[in-house]
């Protein structure tokens, strides 16, 4: 029974290859609402069953987790696609859980991490979304130059990226820390391992940015997003920084 | 009311930055005005901190969170502060006219805001978590100062090098606080290093000791923001972001790593082999930034292999104990080198007109490589070369502290000293000059002044930062190593220094033979020199290769 739970655990909270499951669909549903959905329930259900199953989780499924992570944060940084960027930070993301998921752990608290590292992934595939409405596909290196012509659009871009990649004051980075506090207790090279893994996403997040926003200014003119919805957008990342700064304590 | 002062220094340009951002539509270029005002508000407290700290009031704290925020007015806090608060007021005004020109004005005054906030919080955090974040901001506050032209592939690529650096910083600096977390259960630094002072050596990880695990990381957070050799690639290619971001940084921000060894002091006397990695890390950085710089045609490059090269000092005094030098070094550098940053596009522009540069004998000794014809007596001058100046760094050591040669760092700073003093005298012997003597006598008095100033100034930093005498001479003790060894490589060492100089000048007057082996020895030096050790041809090779794995990867898995 517990070796079924801890499959589905795999499943949701994604372990390769069980990984591969999560990037179909998501990959397959091609509608920017419906992916912001599945980004913010597919952890939760992994958490939910982590944490009512009560299952000890064996010690080498840690590592496979956090080789999981590296592999995906390593493949993110050749890709160009902004949706497949999306999905595969999400598996690497959603992998560092496994570090925090044990029986002591608290359930609220640990859907609180899955939504930290969820929130601002979602909020980068509607803006993936509003790339493809304009430019046909969200893909770095084929427009670029995004902050002269559309600057509302990227300056929402590069602080949603910022909170992907774990930012200070976002809540990925108190759930990062605590990876690596929670980590270090028991295998130093298991802390260096998601602390390299976080380096990974800031890099590939770097490379994400420079491939839409830097560049001479397209020639065709292209619209803007709202000012309305850009205030939308912010008001979503100020709640994040106001969640994380008040996490922080928690560590 | 003093609390309310220290959160007021941080606070201020916070505001600013605010305000910039939400009302720089309104304000126009009135932004600059704002940011400006509140810089000299800030840097008018900062100033009236240090002033307290130096009329020894007690150093007092502020917590804005329970377990973190935690914002520190010790002497170390509130001197770091008060140049971080010049520089960038200095900084800011220069840009009022240099950035005028250029869109998002406000954008890079609200930039500026926040990185002077940040590198205040930083030098204040009196917490493991506050220290973490500013830090971890600074590299990505100075990634988008850097990229500000957003145009400029060429400026993010550099600006890119900067962040993945950084980045390698953060995470020891992240690891190295997690541990001290684990064996403390507190991230209040002075809580923690009460308890390093109490029980030292009390926990160990993964057969280290902690201080030594902690204090290795640390040293590797500090190599990174302080560009030591091998993390040094960014530094010299970051010059297309805007001057005056290259000045904040050449000022305030590269020379942090010198500031984190000094606040965790206590960790590294607990040490047995860090301060020994710091030295070893921070001569090689020196030498090899200096002879990096020596190379260089682009006047901004050639700045940032001279900071790679005084940052390899600063380490280095940090590993031979000078905690308190290597911050009035940091705090010298930054004051010349963020003025011949903010001078440099004057300089450039007037080189274009004229080079400016008088043919006389200075010229064509330094410029052409002609030795003068006529010399001294070679063994008079090689006495006085040898002679001098270790007389007068002796005599200055003495006046501060008379146990000074029971200190190796002293003994270790006073032979570079005396190496400096000594080519300098070495240098005029082969330089044509109407009067050789007075032009020695000169360089001897300037030497004079140079050395008693440094000896007396390092002094009463020491009497600052660290009073008391016993944690003083505890540095200096992690610092040592075996008295014998010691020793024998300073004779070592000196040997091979008077050796060459004895050589040099006997050559001078008489051919020895290989000499033009030594000449083709020397271009070859020269052309692995001129491509930088092909330090950035192996990192660019290796992130190719680390990219075209990734992309294989994909491909193989299916993008899956």
């Amino acid at each position: 029974m517990s070796e079924v739970l801890l499959l589905l655990v795999g499943l949701f909270l994604p372990l390769f290859p069980l990984s591969m499951v999560f990037n179909e669909v998501f990959q397959r549903i091609r509608v920017a609402s419906l992916r912001v959905v599945l980004l913010l329930i597919w952890p939760q259900i992994g958490v939910v069953i982590a944490h009512t199953a009560g299952v000890e989780i064996p010690s080498w499924l840690i590592f496979w987790a956090l080789a999981t992570a590296a592999l995906y944060g390593f493949r993110a940084l050749a890709l160009r696609e902004v949706g497949l960027w999306t999905s595969f930070i999400a598996t690497s993301a959603w992998t560092i859980l496994w570090l925090t998921v044990d029986s002591r752990a608290d359930l609220a608290q640990l859907a609180v991490y899955a939504l930290a590292l969820s929130a601002p992934l979602a909020l980068l595939a509607l803006l993936s979304g509003e790339l493809e409405k304009r430019f046909g596909a969200a893909y770095t290196g084929l427009y670029g130059g995004l902050a002269l012509s559309l600057p509302r659009l990227s300056g929402v871009l590069v602080v949603v990226i910022l909170a992907i990649v774990a930012t200070p004051l976002f809540p990925g980075f108190v759930v990062m820390m605590a990876a690596i506090i929670e980590s270090s207790s028991q295998s130093f090279i298991a802390a260096v391992t998601v602390a390299m893994i976080w380096l990974l996403w800031s890099w590939a997040g770097a490379r994400l940015l420079q491939g839409i926003i830097v560049g001479p200014a397209q020639e065709e003119a292209t619209a803007d997003i709202s000012v309305n919805s850009t205030w939308v957008y912010a008001a979503v990342l100020i709640l994040l920084v106001v969640s994380g700064i008040y996490s922080i304590g928690s560590l | 009311m003093e609390q309310l002062l220290i959160i007021l220094v941080p606070a201020l340009p916070l505001l600013s930055a605010l305000v910039n951002h939400l009302a720089s539509g309104q304000l126009g270029q009135r932004v600059a005005k704002l940011s400006i005002a509140l810089a000299v508000l800030t840097f008018v407290i900062a100033a009236v901190l240090l002033a307290q700290a130096m009329a020894g009031n007690d150093s007092n704290q502020v917590a804005l969170g329970s377990t973190w925020g935690i914002l520190l007015a010790d002497p170390l806090s509130t001197l770091m502060g008060l140049l971080i608060a010049g520089i960038s007021l200095i900084v800011r005004i220069y840009s009022v006219r240099y950035m005028i020109e250029e869109r998002g004005y406000g954008r890079f005054f609200m930039l500026l805001d926040l990185m002077t906030a940040t590198l205040l919080i930083m030098v204040a955090a009196g917490d493991l978590l506050t220290l973490i974040i500013a830090w971890h901001l600074v590299g990505v506050l100075l990634y988008f100062l850097l990229g500000f032209d957003s145009r400029s592939k060429t400026a993010y690529r550099y600006a890119f090098w900067t962040l993945i650096t950084y980045r390698i910083g953060d995470i020891a600096l992240v690891l190295a606080a997690a541990l001290l977390f684990h064996a403390f259960g507190t991230w209040t630094l002075t809580d923690i290093f009460a308890q390093i002072t109490e029980n030292p050596g009390a926990h160990r990880y993964f057969g280290f000791a902690l201080e030594e695990l902690v204090g290795i990381l640390l040293a590797i957070a500090a190599f990174a923001r302080s560009a030591q050799f091998f993390l040094h690639t960014w530094l010299p290619y970051s010059m297309d972001g805007p001057t005056p971001v290259s000045a904040l940084m050449h000022a305030g921000i590269v020379n942090a790593g010198g500031f984190l060894i000094n606040r965790f002091a206590t960790v590294f006397i607990h040490t047995d082999s860090v301060m020994h990695l710091l030295f070893a890390v921070g001569l090689i950085t020196a030498i090899i930034g200096s002879v990096l710089m020596l190379t260089q045609n682009d006047i901004k490059k050639a700045l940032g292999y001279s900071t790679m090269g005084q940052m390899g000092f600063m380490i280095m005094e940090c590993g031979v104990g000078a905690f308190s030098l290597a911050i009035y070094h940091l705090i010298a550098h930054g004051l010349f080198k963020g003025t011949l940053f903010l001078g440099a596009g004057t300089v450039i522009n007037e080189a274009r007109k004229s080079d400016g540069v008088p043919k006389d004998k200075l010229y064509t000794f330094v410029v052409e490589h002609r030795i003068a014809k006529r010399q001294q007596p070679w063994l008079l001058m090689a006495g006085i070369t040898l002679v001098v100046p270790i007389i007068i760094l002796f005599f200055a050591h003495w006046l501060v502290a008379q146990d000074f040669f029971q200190k190796q760092g002293a003994i270790v700073l006073l032979f570079f000293g005396w190496v400096t003093g000594a080519q300098l005298l070495f240098t005029t012997y082969r330089m044509g000059a109407q009067n050789i003597w007075r032009l020695v006598g000169v360089i001897i008095l300037s030497f004079a002044i140079i050395v008693l100033g440094y000896a007396l100034i390092s002094h009463a930093f020491d009497l600052f930062l660290y009073p008391d005498p016993q944690f003083s001479s505890q540095i200096h003790s992690a610092a040592g190593i075996d008295v014998f060894w010691f020793d024998v490589l300073v004779v070592l060492t000196t040997a091979v220094i008077v050796g060459g100089w004895l050589l040099k000048y006997y050559s001078e007057q008489n051919r020895l033979p290989g000499q033009d082996k030594i000449g083709q020895l020397w271009t070859s030096f020269y052309a692995l020199v001129s491509r930088e050790f092909y330090m950035i041809d192996i990192y660019a090779r290796l992130t190719r290769m680390l990219l075209k794995a990734a992309a294989r990867l994909n491909i193989l898995l299916r993008w899956r």
